[in-house]
């Protein structure tokens, strides 16, 4: 029993990484109808902020003041390198954006430099007892900062004119513009909301004492089977596929042992692309992904 | 006008051809001067920027991972270190009329074999010798051709398998004797250990040293375990769940520092409920300063030991003085400063013994190197150490174990002197020892 | 067999002259330039340049099949980077020494490892082929970049055959019929050797591509792509067909595998088949020029040659730093150049590399009228 709530929790913990960054790619996904690859860059470039504004801020200002400086930092990207392209095949655009994944992820980890900077959470390595069992405070803290993110969320497109917006761009881009929707500023704030959903993902990345190191961005590549399984352009399913595979992936590595060795050590880091595989055999739109209609 | 377009096309190709057939010229140079043979990257003409303009210059290489791979943050430390230790060869007058560069053939590998390749070819033919190369499938790469034309090359690196090559000029004990020295030193500190545990990379930094770990634990009669592990924070949860079901007293870690600190903190964050503290020790590339600053530094100080070929920054030797005063004060010091130091001294007995001998050939550099039976290291490694004509029997075996320490400039201090443990005296390297991991 | 009449180049008198592979006079005489240049360009060059061709030319292989694969029948595939490392180990594992600590059955002669590394990554697509066809778009391209993780960890795992990461192991050496085309030797240095078989190797796949382009196969391929509901509607066999682009280009990318590490005679599975190469194959395609396969050669060839370009641009550029603990520095600055330029050269030439050579063509051919 408590090594499953201990498994419980290590999954939400991860998986609210996963989850934060999974909308982000959704929110530019819906908007745009491109992926962009330019997330796990924004989520470095994020935690990097965070560590140089921690110090004068302290934490929680910190990563507010890193939430939007990296939505600032998404909006120039978009403006400058995505704009340009909009009307060209959707891949040229991806790589567009694999690119700027690049030059930004370069220049991120120039900044990181020799040190191993720290983002400087209250939480750190404490534990609570949870029925006999020892949860990670920040673990919780993840879990309840990515609910209250995703209802905030909920709530601006639900209830704000942009959010409005938003919501028709995605549902028939040509029919909002008729409206007078400019969907411009719909793109723009798109890409604003998944950098600054990035950085926060990369600073619960960067807690606990792991820091900030080049390798982090990998992390994010887990959110693409996360958005298969969700459906690409469903916000609940990025939620709940982002939980659900934090929660596998951290089973897969408590009972890592007792697999046969030939499967090799550490495979909790592809069981989320297994379980993807898995789960397009079954429902080729991911669970909550609305099936595409091809007319001919 | 078809006719002049056609004139003008075929023209066009064939100044260009002209132009590309001078490119294959011949490969070799062959200078001579004061009797002093020499072929490849030296020149009479002095170094750019350099110390002595009326000495010639040699040229040698450096391939390093300084952007994108996973050394990427200690890197450029290494390489500032070589440049400031040339730079006082030079103002103690050079070698044999010769300045040294190292900072014109300096590339980025990227730590990738196939990026090495290009990058070694580039600088192939202007260089003496390499004085530092970084990577183990990196440099092995280019093994062949190094061999194949005698370049000399220091590697960054302590893996077991450059004993075996008389073309690498490694420096100090491998991962492999490091562990076992570890081991020795751990069962002196705390005998009623038992258990072993060794939760490495995989690949010939990992595996070498659990090969020497399992070495040891069999000539200790202590269980052992070997747990893989990749690199990432993310994909250390097996590691530390396995580490808490079978509770070993000793762990032997060898990842980068992210990755120390989150096993740590992991099996850590447990203690106060199960009263699990075991002691830890890991090899040098998983120290980093800044880890005294994070949630884990209160469990690193406890728990963690460190093992290492040669002392610190803050370290009081003559080698150790004079890298702190050719460097200064850097911004950040890390040991990644001391070894680029270290690395550089067997280059620097080679090329001085080759010019004794009249020859700066990398032939004759090759030879000099293998003759060395000892290289003069200033304090910073035994005496003994580069004694590179025994082959493997002649590597040196001794370690220093650190402990945290926030008042040191590197995060940590010294508490032994250059050991070789009984396990390590009594061993001898027949073959790399991560072939050795069953 | 082209037109007769005098002075009327492009009046085709039969439908084969029409659809040859060189069907005017200018095709048939540049393709013989281009050979005769390509022959003779060992003699002219230094080793290591000839390198670099050598990687260009055979990369080049693997963007044609990739451009058959998502160029012409418009599936995208972020694996490519998973079959070119089925097929670079099943030729290490075929030619390797049966006494060494790797796997390896000793066959070192080239016409047999390579079919069977192009065979076998060809089987590992068959493989893939039925989630694929279920599957469009940027599923499909997320799927099979889940091929590419699944697929680096087993490389990563089976160290018998891979040597593992950080060790690796050798790549076989290429004898055909007893002559080694790996070593230098009297007559001809190792790098020139190597050169002339990747080229040999380039004409022969890249004609055959060009045919199986504009044959019926090819045929159903673009049908696909445009619409593939269409185009199963009109009858055309959507499984089968998308099953044979999946295998073909993935026998393409085995072959390019097999051989691109060859010249290094080196290879370490260290993240080196991973989501970046399979990126950068999308990008050789892309801006060579989706769809054609001159386009596909064009682009392996700029994206092989930029690092060499993007390390010579920083010694031009006054304010950058040559140390490494500085910042700027010239190593950042050649990241920065090659994702920049990738970026540039999609916005501003989305036809790509052969667009410009078109425009460059047209210009020349309507001159002194190219208005």
């Amino acid at each position: 029993m408590t090594t499953t709530i201990e498994v419980i929790s290590r999954g939400l913990g991860t998986g609210s990484i996963y989850a934060l960054l999974a909308l982000g790619f959704v929110i530019i996904y819906r908007a745009t109808r491109v992926i962009s690859f330019a997330q796990p860059a924004l989520m470095l470039a994020g935690a990097v902020l965070v560590t140089y504004l921690v110090g004068p801020l302290g934490f929680y200002a910190a990563v507010v003041a890193g939430a939007l400086g990296t939505a600032l930092l998404a909006l120039v990207a978009e403006r400058v390198a995505v704009r340009p392209m909009l009307g060209r095949p959707v891949f040229t655009i991806a790589i567009i954006t694999i690119g700027l994944d690049v030059v930004i992820r370069v220049i991120a980890i120039a900044f990181i430099g020799t040190d191993l900077p720290q983002v400087g959470d209250p939480w750190g390595l404490n534990t609570v007892n949870i029925l006999g069992a020892t949860v990670e405070q920040r673990h919780i803290a993840m879990v309840v900062i990515t609910a209250a993110l995703v209802a905030a969320l909920f709530l601006f497109l639900r209830y704000t004119r942009i959010g409005l917006a938003m919501r028709a761009a995605s549902f028939d881009q040509e029919a909002a513009m008729a409206q007078g929707v400019s969907v411009g500023a719909v793109f723009a704030v798109s890409w604003a909301i998944a950098g600054g959903l990035a950085a926060i993902g990369g600073v619960f990345a960067a807690s606990g004492g792991a820091g900030v190191g080049g390798t982090m961005w990998i992390i994010a590549l887990v959110a693409l089977p996360v958005i298969i399984l969700g459906g690409l352009d469903s916000l609940v399913g990025a939620l709940v596929a982002g939980l659900f595979v934090g929660i596998v992936q951290s089973a897969v590595a408590q009972f890592q042992q007792y697999f046969p060795s030939w499967v090799g050590p550490n495979v909790a880091a592809i069981s989320p692309y297994v379980l993807m595989m898995i789960a397009l055999l079954v429902r080729p739109y991911g669970f909550f992904g609305t099936r595409e209609v091809e007319r001919v | 006008m078809q006719r002049i377009k056609k004139v003008a096309a075929v023209s066009a190709a064939v100044v260009l051809l002209g132009g590309l057939a001078a490119c294959r010229g011949s490969e070799g140079e062959g200078t001579t001067e004061e009797g002093i043979k020499t072929d490849f990257g030296v020149t009479e003409e002095p170094c750019p920027d350099a110390v002595n303009p009326d000495n010639g210059c040699i040229y040698l290489g450096i391939l390093s991972d300084l952007t994108v791979g996973p050394f990427s943050p200690l890197a450029p430390a290494i390489v500032e270190a070589q440049k400031a230790f040339w730079k006082r060869v030079n103002e103690q007058g050079g070698i044999a009329g010769y300045d040294v560069d190292v900072s014109t053939y300096i590339r980025d590998n990227k730590y990738d074999a196939q990026t090495t390749v290009e990058v070694y070819q580039e600088i192939k033919p202007n260089i003496l010798a390499l004085a530092q190369t970084l990577g183990s499938d990196t440099t092995a790469a280019i093994l062949d051709d190094l061999k194949a034309s005698n370049i000399v090359a220091a590697p960054a690196a302590w893996s077991s398998a450059y004993a075996f090559e008389d073309i690498i000029l490694e420096s100090g004990a491998n991962y492999c004797v490091e562990t076992m020295n570890a081991i020795d030193f751990a069962k002196g500190a705390k005998p009623e250990i038992s258990s072993i545990m060794s939760v490495h990379y995989p690949g010939d930094y990992g595996d070498d040293a659990a090969g020497g770990a399992q070495y040891a634990a069999e000539q200790l009669g202590l269980s052992f375990t070997s747990v893989v592990t990749g690199t990432g924070v993310e994909n250390q949860a097996g590691a530390v769940s396995q580490i808490l079901t079978e509770r070993p007293d000793l762990i032997i870690i060898t990842t980068g520092p992210r990755e120390m600190a989150a096993i740590v903190g992991g099996v850590y964050a447990q203690a106060q409920t199960t009263g699990y503290t075991p002691m830890v020790i890991g090899t040098s590339p998983t120290w980093h300063r800044d880890l005294l600053g994070s949630p884990v530094a209160q469990a690193l100080q406890l728990a963690y030991f460190q093992s290492g070929p040669w002392g610190p920054w803050d370290s009081d030797t003559p080698g150790h003085r004079a890298m702190r005063e050719a460097l200064g004060e850097p911004e950040t010091i890390t040991d990644g400063y001391t070894a680029g130091w270290v690395w550089s001294y067997p280059i620097k007995a080679a090329l001085e013994k080759a010019a004794e001998n009249g020859d700066l050939t990398r032939a004759g550099v090759f030879a000099a190197a293998k003759s060395l039976t000892s290289v003069d290291y200033e304090g910073m490694l035994p005496a003994g150490a580069g004694n590179f004509a025994a082959g493997p029997s002649g590597q040196v075996k001794a370690t220093i174990i650190s402990k945290p320490d926030p008042e040191s400039s590197t995060g940590v201090t010294p508490v032994t002197d250059l050991m070789v443990g009984p396990t390590a005296q009594g061993f001898t390297l027949t073959e790399p020892c991560y072939e050795m991991l069953h | 067999m082209s037109s007769m009449v005098k002075g009327r180049p492009l009046l085709y008198t039969s439908y084969e002259a029409e659809m040859a592979l060189l069907n005017t006079r200018t095709k048939r005489v540049w393709f013989g330039i281009l050979l005769v240049i390509g022959a003779a360009l060992p003699f002219l060059l230094t080793d290591a340049t000839l390198q670099t061709f050598s990687r260009a030319m055979i990369t080049a292989v693997g963007v044609i099949g990739l451009g058959l694969l998502t160029g012409y029948a418009g599936q995208v595939s972020l694996g490519h980077a998973f079959f070119i490392g089925l097929g670079a180990y099943t030729a290490a594992v075929l030619g390797g020494d049966p006494e060494g600590r790797r796997l390896g059955f000793g066959i070192t002669e080239l016409w047999i490892w390579l079919p069977a590394a192009g065979a076998v990554a060809a089987l590992a697509g068959l493989l893939v082929a039925p989630l694929a066809v279920r599957l469009r778009g940027l599923y499909l391209a997320i799927v099979t970049l889940g091929l590419v993780f699944v697929g680096g960890h087993f490389f990563n795992e089976w160290r018998d055959a891979t040597g593992g990461p950080g060790i690796g192991r050798s790549m076989p050496a290429p004898t055909l019929f007893g002559y080694e085309l790996g070593a230098n030797d009297s007559l001809f240095t190792r790098d020139q050797k190597l050169y002339w078989l990747m080229f040999a190797v380039l004409v022969v796949f890249g004609l055959a591509a060009r045919n199986i382009a504009r044959s019926r196969v090819g045929r159903a391929f673009t049908a696909i792509r445009d619409r593939d509901v269409a185009a199963g509607v009109m009858g055309v066999n959507l499984t089968r067909y998308k099953a044979t682009a999946f295998a073909v280009s993935s026998f393409y990318a085995g072959c390019c595998g097999a051989l691109l590490y060859v010249v290094p005679g080196f290879l370490a599975p260290n993240g080196v088949f991973n989501l970046e190469v399979s990126v950068l194959f999308i990008a050789m395609l892309l801006i060579g020029g989706i769809g054609t396969i001159s386009g596909a050669i064009l682009g392996a060839f700029f994206i092989t040659f930029l690092p060499t370009v993007t390390r010579l641009i920083p010694d031009v550029v006054p304010f950058i730093s040559a140390s490494p603990t500085e910042f700027p520095n010239v190593f950042i600055l050649e990241q920065v150049l090659y994702g920049t330029l990738v970026i540039i050269f999609l916005i501003f030439e989305p036809r790509g590399l052969f667009g410009i050579w078109l425009r460059l063509r047209n210009y020349w051919k309507t001159w002194p009228f190219s208005y």
